[in-house]
């Protein structure tokens, strides 16, 4: 079985790369500065993003670029979601850390302990595309194209599956992301999953 | 009491990350959850903190905060009669 690689997205500390070509460089800060001018640059209305952490704007940022133009209300039972970092949340747990660091100053802030687990970021793609079918997200100690591949193609295991938004959603000070909408499908035109292919994406 | 509306409103905008939005867009009467601001439950949670942590609000009664929170007015009002700091 096959399964093809429909559209790409990388996100970087200073570029945002879809489908291969490079369609935005950054010219502010990095980090969450970065993160708001390619929410701006994509012209995406969603009041929600400006209250996720840096790990759920990136992954969400990138699933819109992938799932641009894309419909599946008939299909969203059989899309699953699939991600993979070796940061889990550590950028939120810190955030999180610092508003209870002192027992003078000792406010947990709900909206940040909301976010203080990796596979939130799989939630809020979900219900942005109002994806139904299974979420899962492994937290690993580095990137590995193989792995990967793995993870993405294991989805297909299950024969209900029909396509995949999958990708390494990674956010610790530094902003590391490959994210690909992938299908089981025969078209020739397209690019195969492969642990090559991912490789190549991902440089 | 103008003073602290407007102080109230920056502040509910900085801590509910109401990006893009200015206290002038805020109505002080208008319904902060629902139809007014639409926030939600961790908004609900995240204005009980904003109350102890820069006022000294301690709220312990949740059926309280229905009516505190009903607008940005209401809250102005209970915390001018109840402020610690």
């Amino acid at each position: 079985m096959d399964v093809y690689i429909l559209s790409s997205c990388r996100i970087t500390n200073d570029r945002l790369i879809a489908d291969g070509k490079e369609v935005l460089t950054r010219n502010c800060e990095k980090g969450p500065a970065w993160l708001n001018t390619i929410y701006r640059a994509l012209g995406i209305q969603y009041p929600k993003f400006f209250k996720m952490d840096n790990l759920a704007k990136v992954g969400f940022l990138a699933a819109e670029v992938v799932m641009h133009d894309t419909e599946i209300a008939r299909d969203r039972e059989n899309y699953a979601v699939v991600c993979l970092n070796s940061a889990s949340s550590i950028d939120d747990d810190r955030a999180y850390q610092q508003t209870i660091a002192s027992k003078e100053l000792f406010f947990p802030s709900p909206a940040v302990f909301v976010y203080t687990l990796a596979n939130i970021v799989t939630g809020e793609i979900a219900i942005r595309h109002n994806i139904f079918g299974e979420s899962s997200f492994y937290v690993y100690e580095n990137f590995s194209a193989l792995r990967l591949y793995d993870s993405i193609k294991d989805v297909f295991n299950n024969p209900d599956m029909s396509a995949v938004i999958g990708g390494w959603v990674n956010y610790d000070e530094d902003c590391d992301v490959l994210m690909l909408r992938a299908c089981r499908l025969s078209d020739p035109e397209k690019m195969l999953l492969s642990e090559n292919n991912i490789n190549n994406l991902y440089k | 009491m103008e003073e602290l509306i407007l102080e109230l409103k920056k502040e509910i905008i900085e801590v509910l990350n109401l990006d893009g939005m200015t206290p002038e867009e805020i109505d002080e009467n208008a319904a902060l959850f629902g139809d007014g601001l639409g926030l939600d439950s961790i908004d609900a949670l995240e204005l009980i903190v904003l109350m102890e942590k820069n006022y000294g609000i301690k709220l312990a009664n949740a059926a309280e905060g229905r009516d505190i929170f009903r607008s940005v007015a209401t809250m102005a009002k209970y915390v001018s009669e109840h402020r610690t700091k």
